[in-house]
């Protein structure tokens, strides 16, 4: 009876999301992004597009015919038939340094930072993908911990790590070695490394996850060398969500801001530097042209990286490749691994224990002063309470990824086909990502706080649900990149065998489908908990009263407070309770995850 | 104008509201006339019309938080002369300059909640005037009875809108336990014996970048600055984003000079430091000053009881007690500083700022000029 009272019940869900299907998923997927992206940004944006009131390419053209912008660029743009006299002068004169303006060094910067995360994170994911050792599941992951971390607290960790007088110097001078990068380029691209080299290792483990072993032990058997087997059959399924990992880094890299002016400082300003000095100066018309601009570029990569994401190998099934011992006789992998360690710990622990001894430190010595001021906050009135933001922090991450997961998969499944559009489309969709966070910060206030008037009413959006919806359309970009190489790689002859079994779409999708995509869903919801427990600019627009504080704003509030002066003791206390909070619940969220069977 | 009218969104109830505000669209509070609330006194211990009244007050979120803070010093005393009224603080947005919320509010026509504003550079003053055509703020200084106690020098505003409630001074803080010499002018930061040994902060983003930036204007002149900037440059001079980061690294002995405030022996003392590593450097005997004012907005419908609050502020009661709460130095003559504050806060002998008058139509263009030169050096 309850058998059949659940059947019953289960086959009418499947019917209904058989009628919705993944279009009806898509198209409420786009209503939340018109809502919460495209009509707030849209309404910044447009002031690129208009001069006077009057539609007009004049801001756009402004600047990119500025040599402070685009350097030489700008002259061959405004001019394109005095190229070719420029370019033999600049030969004549043996070939001086070429000025780049402000998008040349930004795009230097993330070529810089996304070649250091592919370094970094490449060897973290072969040891996780290779090697069995215990805590394995645990440190993975932990990989996505440096993301959410607010960049003064990474900018502290790093300043004590690696500054002049920093705990690395301290070791290197026993050996009479030291390192001077305090306010330089390499600072800089080591802390842009520290936030996305995770990226890296966690889009390959994931897709290395659904490798199927049959593929390779046939290579084998048919006498290729463990290299070889490697590099054709392994590597072709890994290579899209690699290159996905790639694009996400530089588009990261490209729009790097706060990380930037807090290590480097304002001569080594980034175009989202730029966007943000020009709307604190209100000047959104020139913010508007920059950030159109700069999508341009971040959507550009984006549409080429789609060409590719399809080409992969395909197949994916559930015997998965064995891992080894990491424990074992010394092998050059082994070795390797044990460098990785060293290295890894440099720039990860070093830093993150930093900020914790900072929190445990006032005026040079040892004190638990800053936890003290944590709970004269919880106690008293008026500020930002910890355990309040610790909460909503938590609330609206589970909130945003419950969003963040459906938007993502629909999205993966409605644009996963080729063909031009299918990319453009894709691209698009990558939006929320490859925009200005400056510019979608100031669409949320102007579009959502400030409200619309529909019908004679004044509807204003703020307060949690906004909140939520913003953190998981900051997140599901994630959730796509993740999804949809391995969605790709979907054998079609596996639905159409489950469809003539006579299962609905819906049902065919969460037997076949989804299962085979999980560990890919699984890594694209840590990241969108991750942007969600990590976001600021339009938490701090939309959470109108201390009520909605999350975690990174309460540590905000806490950096200049005068009751405490000019220690970031109290905010390294906060950033250490983040820390814990975080860490702790991606090792949660990955058990359930991981015993999650679709 | 108040309206926190709460609209339910369909299915969604409970804490996870969608808070919303509903009403006739299409008013313009800053830019209708000002409705004069007349029938409330305002010293009144007692008041004929006796309906409790709710000034809302709008700051930056460190100038509140906090049971210590000056913002719940001067909500208890205000709440304690005036019979039932409440002071609520307003925190609209966090970040260097919450002014722009309200000005691109008065741009778009959306409600502006606020009767008061606390913490108004004289800058931001300049960029209200420079965006909007309407007048955000009212003239409210013949209506104080404290006005004429303000400091020679820190009257900001000629139209009588900004009245200022405090001040700090930017300068160097030098660590004079790493440096043998400590820099007495502008000239000398240029030494190459000070190459690399300075922390200044991005004016476009800090305060305390741009009084400095501020500063070698009016010492170099609006000419002559760029040239002196590029020296600087030349000398290694860091411009980081913000105070916090830049006071961090400062402390953390990455630099012996850091652009900071006059007060910084105070903190320092306060928590038992070495003094000698928070030498103020005056430079030319000068210091910027730079005053946070206050201002009444114009749409306010409780313009009398708002300016009670910001004359209260200037009285010397509030002046001898709030300044400092903040870390600043008193705006008025009245005013004046106690325990380790009156020890060890110093103040400049020439004080420098620039006016309204003299930062109206120049400063975006210098701050523009200066953070170009700095990002292509």
């Amino acid at each position: 009876m309850g058998t059949t009272g659940r059947t019953t019940l289960s086959a009418r869900l499947y019917a209904l999301a058989d009628r919705i299907g993944a279009r009806g998923a898509f198209l409420g997927t786009l209503a939340v992004l018109v809502v919460v992206f495209y009509y707030p940004v849209g309404t910044v944006l447009f002031a690129a597009f208009s001069d006077d009131g009057a539609l007009s390419l004049a801001p756009l053209w402004a600047t990119l015919t500025d040599p402070f912008y685009f350097g030489v660029l700008s002259g061959v743009i405004a001019d394109p038939a005095s190229a070719p006299g420029a370019l033999v002068g600049w030969v004549e004169a043996g070939f001086p340094a070429v000025r780049t303006g402000l998008f040349g060094f930004t795009a230097y910067l993330a070529v810089l930072g996304t070649a250091c995360a592919v370094l970094v994170g490449l060897p973290g994911a072969y040891v996780l993908a290779r090697y069995e050792f215990p805590g394995r599941e645990t440190i993975r992951s932990l990989t996505v911990v440096p993301f959410v971390l607010p960049a003064i607290m990474v900018a502290v960790g790093f300043t004590t790590m690696f500054g002049t007088h920093g705990t690395l110097n301290d070791v290197l001078s026993v050996v009479g070695l030291r390192v001077d990068v305090a306010f330089s380029l390499p600072l800089v691209v080591a802390a842009l490394t520290f936030y996305n080299a995770p990226l890296v290792t966690r889009f390959v483990v994931a897709a290395a996850d659904t490798v199927d072993v049959r593929a390779v032990e046939t290579a084998r058997t048919l006498g290729a060398p463990r290299w070889r087997a490697f590099l054709d059959v392994v590597a072709p399924q890994l290579f899209p969500s690699f290159l996905a990992s790639v694009l996400l880094v530089f588009v990261f890299d490209f729009m790097a801001f706060p990380i930037v002016l807090a290590l480097g400082g304002l001569r080594l300003a980034t175009v989202e530097v730029w966007i943000y000095s020009l709307a604190a100066n209100l000047d959104l018309g020139e913010a508007a042209a920059l950030a159109v601009l700069e999508a341009a570029v971040t959507l550009g990569v984006t549409y080429l990286y789609l060409r590719y994401e399809r080409r992969g190998g395909s197949g994916t099934a559930g015997a998965r490749v064995e891992r080894v011992p990491l424990v074992g006789p010394p092998s050059l992998g082994r070795l390797l691994a044990a460098a990785y360690a060293v290295v890894a710990a440099v720039l990860y622990v070093g830093p993150l224990a930093s900020m914790v001894a900072e929190s445990l430190t006032r005026a040079g010595g040892f004190s638990l002063a800053n936890y003290a001021f944590l709970l004269a906050q919880q106690l008293g009135t008026g500020g930002a309470r910890p355990t309040v933001a610790v909460q909503n922090s938590l609330l609206f991450a589970v909130g945003a990824v419950a969003l963040a997961v459906p938007m993502g998969v629909s999205i993966a499944v409605v644009t996963n086909r080729s063909g031009r559009l299918a990319r453009v489309g894709g691209a698009l969709l990558m939006a929320p990502l490859a925009v200005s966070g400056v510019v979608t910060g100031i669409g949320l206030l102007q579009g959502l706080v400030f409200g619309v008037d529909v019908l004679g009413h004044h509807i204003a959006v703020t307060g949690p649900v906004a909140i939520v919806a913003a953190h998981a359309v900051g997140g599901y970009p994630f959730v796509v990149r993740n999804v949809a190489p391995l969605l790709a790689r979907v054998d079609d002859d596996l639905v159409a065998a489950a469809r003539t079994l006579g299962a609905g779409p819906a049902r065919a999708f969460r037997d076949v489908t989804l299962p085979l995509v999980a560990p890919g869903v699984v890594a694209g919801a840590a990241f969108a908990f991750a942007i969600s427990v990590g976001e600021f600019n339009a938490t701090i627009v939309l959470a109108r009263d201390t009520a909605s504080y999350t975690m990174p704003v309460a540590l905000e509030r806490y950096l200049s407070n005068p009751s405490v002066g000019p220690y970031l003791g109290p905010a390294a206390a906060m950033g250490t309770v983040l820390l814990c909070v975080t860490a702790v619940s991606f090792v949660v969220v990955e058990r359930l995850g991981g015993r999650w069977e679709p | 104008m108040k309206r926190r009218d709460y609209l339910r969104a369909a299915g969604v109830a409970g804490a996870l509201g969608l808070a919303g505000c509903t009403g006739d669209g299409g008013t313009t509070e800053s830019t209708t006339a000002t409705t004069t609330t007349t029938g409330s006194t305002t010293a009144g211990t007692t008041g004929t019309a006796s309906a409790s009244r709710t000034l809302t007050v709008a700051t930056y979120p460190s100038y509140v938080d906090g049971s210590d803070s000056p913002g719940a010093w001067l909500k208890e005393r205000f709440e304690a002369a005036h019979d039932d009224v409440t002071v609520e603080w307003s925190t609209p947005t966090s970040g260097s300059s919450n002014i722009n919320e309200y000005i691109q509010r008065a741009k778009q026509g959306a409600a502006i909640d606020a009767d008061v504003y606390v913490g108004l550079n004289t800058d931001e003053l300049v960029r209200v005037d420079q965006e909007l055509d309407t007048q955000l703020f009212a003239t409210v200084r013949d209506d104080l009875t404290h006005a004429a106690d303000v400091k020679e020098g820190l009257n900001v505003d000629p139209k009588g809108r900004a009245l200022p409630y405090d001040t700090g001074y930017v300068t160097p803080v030098v660590d004079a336990t790493t440096l043998e010499v400590v820099p007495e002018t502008f000239d000398d930061l240029l030494q190459s014996r000070y190459r690399g040994d300075l922390l200044a902060e991005n004016a476009q983003s800090s305060d305390t970048g741009k009084a400095f930036l501020l500063h070698t204007i009016h010492q170099q002149g609006a000419d002559g600055y760029l040239d002196y900037w590029r020296d600087l440059l030349d000398n290694d001079v860091r411009v980081l984003d913000s105070w916090d980061a830049a006071y961090n690294a400062y402390t953390k002995g990455e630099a012996p000079m850091v652009v900071s405030y006059s007060t910084a022996k105070v903190y320092a003392a306060n928590q038992g430091e070495d003094l000698d590593k928070y030498q103020v450097a005056f430079l030319n005997d000068e210091g910027y000053a730079n005053p946070e004012s206050m201002a009444v907005f114009s749409g306010s419908e409780r313009r009398e009881l708002a300016t009670a609050f910001v004359d209260f502020l200037l009285s010397e009661e509030a002046q001898r007690t709030v300044p400092q709460l903040n870390y600043q130095s008193p705006a008025t003559t009245t005013g004046s500083l106690s325990g380790n504050f009156a020890k060890y806060n110093e103040e400049p002998a020439n004080p420098v700022t620039f006016t309204y008058d003299e930062l109206a139509g120049n400063v975006t263009e210098w701050v523009e000029e200066w953070a170009r030169l700095v990002a292509q050096h």
